[in-house]
């Protein structure tokens, strides 16, 4: 893919498309390689041919009345409003996008635009161009702060830096010189979104590059081998420290409803291996599990939900815990929906961007079914077969541990895979309902029915049983769009193309389930500590997600954005006054007095949520302010939930190492969610129990 | 076509009173010179009718009337060609058969501008250009379309699609790419020109 993007820029090189620093850099990289020389002349040789091509056409223009209507028009009107168009922000936008590569070919249009504007925009619009990449990976470290430190071993996150390795791979790959290994860059900046991080450790977790050739043998060799992941590609997340109230009353953050952390732990450890500490992101192994919070009643988007409790691992601590659950939006409009998924799993899909991007994408779309809908999933490769019979949405842990446990390897048998989707698709027929067939492949058919006339002889046959075919192409290394396209053209159905985790949501999840509602944007939260209550906090995870505090109040500050039903959680360790203050990294301070508590300090309060949204398609935030006081509880006394959540967050503490765990370790996570199972619902907490076991295999305690 | 079709109440600005309002037409006259005949031929191909896309460019060039050219600037060539594939979207989307999700299908409408009759005066290379062209996506032909016909910009063509600008790269080197496999099999089944180059 690397190699991909290198092309692309010579291709933009050729047709005078670079900014000058990138510009000067390809063309001295280029003067050097006779290959690239040639590269070069024949795209401009293919432009000018396809220039030709659209030669053509005879002139039309405006009727006359047109015409004058429009210079009448161009008369009456004196001067303009002095009103930026949106079109010259979207520009300058997009011109700083530059280096993102998002393939876009599909998808309604609407929905396309509006993907790819909130791609733009999360690139700050001051950065050069070649900087964005970096930028949008940097971005999710710490919003609001300076970057992090990255660690030494990896290289400077430095865009010129990356541009330039990025040319020399290009140039080696032409001549041959076989530079492969640890480059950073790529598409990053197409999964921009900010929910995506666990992608790029994913992606980085597999291997830093796989060479289009060599990448099958390379991964299976990976997989086998029980060498240790290259980790130092996970970006360094240090924790949130403990803050003084005196200090800083306010904790700020965005909303992240991001799981993906949760499944790279899980790999590791039944792979045997202790996951990296910067690859655990406890706020999003605390999202991973639902929590009985009550949807609103009040009309609002929201319901905030806190309790709070002693926090078992630090004594004399306070443990908090908000949560906040979106309005459920009634479904039952929808008809029933038999889906049949149909994932290559050859090796070539082996990619971050490919099949952990469809496993992403299958969890966001199961989180989104209802009852009354089935879900299948059959695979293709080497030999075909049901990975998952069709399944009722209601078995969701089923569904979810048959997603996790698809695994690339060998080769693609396209033809057999299709004839099996479709006879479970139509075996579990619902009339009046949708069913379809998700082909999510890279397109590269190499085994079986290759002959793509036969290949769409078949779909066209099956699309008479009333089965819809949607084909969904990924990775850029080796997609065969052409041959999806046709395959969807003629199975009744769509195409479309997912370049990553906000891509894979709007097609998969709002547009193949009609599910996702997103009921509330650019969500924020702020934290007020009452001083008389407490006099230190730390906010538990959501490193990336810290926002300034200013950028509460600021509508132009994108956030998270929540959809209906999901739940977001937090907790936020506090310590009350008079209890010493033995936590790392906070020194008293020297000149100011400390705390002048204000009106609303002697209400007994604890703290108060002040919690910011934007309707879907609104512009301006919309305010919520919800206190809590705390009542003094027992950790055993607390609902079952709010135990499950600290061994959560305990578990991760421990796997990270944090100099924060305090007395926790395994045994007690364990003892803690193990008395916090409760309800369980999505039936997901067992296996925590299993992952803490595992855990303490591994490290033997 | 509805009420579309009118001029929109436009608010005054007292600083931009310098530009006179024949200045103004002068500049609405040559905007229109320079494209009412590209954007026609772009509009079309998205409504699929001429006369259609006479009134999605007529809308577009009242609609500039209303701006502030001043502030349009350099991106005179953007802003229209936006605005008249948004109000020919729109006319598509309203008057069109509904296709959801799916909007890469090869249609007429996308083949439409391509004369029969002018394939043989073309040359070769023109010809298998053609040909590779049409066996992409739509959203893929269109940015080739406006990078290679239109000659707008990378950044161009992004704001006019909302594409980024890193996708419309992508999206043109990969179309680019397919017409060079057709070029380079062309040429091996011919004796090869000298230095591998391929002579359009």
């Amino acid at each position: 893919m690397r190699e991909q993007m290198d092309e692309v820029k010579v291709t933009a090189y050729a047709l005078g498309q670079l900014e000058d620093g990138e510009r000067a850099e390809l063309e001295k990289a280029i003067a050097s390689s006779d290959d690239a020389q040639r590269d070069v002349e024949e795209i401009r040789a293919a432009a000018a041919a396809v220039r030709e091509a659209f030669r053509s056409v005879p002139r039309h223009e405006l009727r006359p009345e047109q015409r004058q209507a429009i210079e009448a028009a161009a008369a009456r009107v004196h001067a303009a409003p002095r009103r930026h168009s949106r079109l010259l922000r979207v520009a300058a936008y997009t011109a700083a996008a530059a280096a993102v590569v998002v393939a876009a070919v599909g998808v309604s249009l609407p929905s396309l635009l509006r993907a790819r504007v909130s791609v733009a925009r999360r690139v700050e619009p001051a950065l050069p161009p070649a900087t964005a990449n970096e930028h949008t990976r940097l971005a999710r470290q710490l919003p609001g702060r300076p970057a992090a430190t990255p660690m030494a071993t990896t290289p400077p996150p430095h865009a010129q830096a990356v541009s330039r390795l990025n040319g020399l791979a290009y140039l080696a790959r032409r001549t041959d010189a076989g530079v492969k290994g640890g480059v950073p860059g790529g598409i990053e900046g197409g999964v921009a979104g900010g929910v995506v991080g666990g992608l790029l450790e994913e992606r980085a977790m597999i291997v830093g590059s796989l060479d289009n050739e060599a990448k099958k043998d390379e991964f299976d060799h990976l997989r086998a081998s029980s060498a240790p992941f290259n980790t130092d590609a996970y970006d360094y997340v240090p924790e949130n420290p403990f803050v003084r109230v005196a200090q800083d009353p306010r904790s700020t953050f965005s909303v992240d409803v991001d799981t993906a952390s949760y499944s790279i732990v899980r790999r590791y450890l039944t792979g045997g291996q202790r996951p990296p500490r910067d690859a655990v992101r406890i706020e999003e192994l605390l999202n991973y599990f639902a929590y009985d919070y009550a949807p609103p009643d009040d009309g609002r988007p929201f319901a905030v939900h806190m309790d709070a409790a002693a926090c078992p691992w630090k004594p004399g601590h306070r443990l908090v815990r908000i949560g906040i659950k979106g309005r459920e939006i009634d479904r039952e409009q929808r008809p029933p929906s038999n889906l049949v998924f149909l994932l290559d799993v050859s090796g070539s899909m082996a990619q971050p961007d490919k099949l952990p991007l469809v496993q992403s994408a299958m969890r966001l779309l199961v989180e989104e079914l209802r009852p009354s809908d089935r879900v299948a999933i059959a695979v293709y490769a080497g030999s075909e077969g049901l990975a998952l019979p069709s399944t009722p949405a209601t078995d969701k842990s089923a569904i979810l541990s048959a997603i996790e446990s698809l695994s690339p390897g060998g080769t693609t048998h396209g033809s057999a895979g299709i004839r099996l989707a479709y006879e479970t698709a139509v075996d579990n027929f619902i009339p009046g309902g949708v069913n379809r067939v998700i082909l999510a492949t890279d397109g590269d058919f190499n085994v079986g029915v290759t002959n793509q006339g036969d290949l769409v002889r078949l779909i066209e046959e099956k699309a008479k049983t009333g089965v819809f075919l949607t084909t969904l192409g990924f990775g850029m290394g080796n997609l065969k769009d052409s041959t999806l396209e046709k395959l969807a053209d003629h199975g009744n159905g769509n195409y479309a193309y997912i370049d990553g985790l906000t891509e894979a949501r709007k097609v998969l999840v709002e547009q193949i389930g009609g599910t996702l509602v997103t009921i509330a944007k650019d969500v924020k939260l702020q934290i007020e500590f009452n001083p008389r209550e407490v006099q230190a906090f730390r906010l538990i995870g959501y490193e990336n997600r810290v926002l300034a505090h200013q950028d509460f109040n600021d509508d132009k500050k994108d956030a998270g954005e929540i959809g209906a039903g999901h739940t977001v959680t937090a907790l936020y360790e506090v310590v009350p006054p008079g209890v010493p203050l033995s936590v790392p990294g906070v020194d008293p301070l020297k000149y100011q007095p400390a705390g002048r508590p204000g009106a609303g300090s002697g209400t007994g309060e604890l703290l108060t949520v002040k919690l910011r949204y934007k309707e879907p398609d609104g512009a301006r935030s919309a305010l919520m302010e919800v206190p809590l006081t705390d009542g003094g509880q027992a950790f055993q006394d607390a609902s079952p939930d709010f135990r499950f959540a600290a061994a959560v967050a305990a578990f991760g503490m421990v796997l990270r190492d944090s100099p924060h765990k305090g007395d926790a370790t395994l045994a007690k996570a364990r003892e803690w969610a193990r008395s916090g199972l409760g309800e369980d619902r999505s039936g997901l907490r067992p296996e925590f129990l299993e992952l803490v076991d595992r855990a303490r295999a591994i490290r033997g305690n | 076509m509805g009420g579309w079709n009118a001029a929109r109440p436009v608010t005054v600005a007292s600083n931009d009173m310098a530009i006179s309002a024949a200045a103004r037409r002068d500049r609405i006259r040559s905007a229109i010179d320079q494209y009412q005949a590209r954007l026609i031929r772009f509009a079309a191909r998205i409504t699929g009718d001429l006369e259609s896309a006479r009134d999605v460019v007529q809308d577009t060039f009242l609609r500039l009337c209303a701006q502030d050219l001043d502030a349009i600037g350099d991106h005179l060539p953007a802003w229209l060609f936006k605005v008249c594939r948004n109000r020919a979207l729109d006319i598509k989307r309203k008057e069109g058969p509904l296709e959801p999700l799916d909007d890469t299908s090869n249609g007429p409408v996308h083949r439409a501008g391509i004369d029969p009759e002018r394939l043989l005066e073309q040359s070769d290379a023109a010809r298998l250009a053609l040909a590779a062209i049409a066996e992409l996506p739509a959203a893929q032909q269109e940015v080739l379309r406006l990078r290679f016909q239109e000659e707008l910009s990378y950044k161009e063509i992004s704001a006019v699609t909302r594409h980024s600008v890193g996708s419309v790269g992508f999206l043109i080197h990969t179309g680019l790419q397919r017409v060079r496999r057709r070029l380079r099999a062309d040429s091996d089944v011919r004796p090869r020109l000298e230095g591998g180059r391929i002579d359009a």
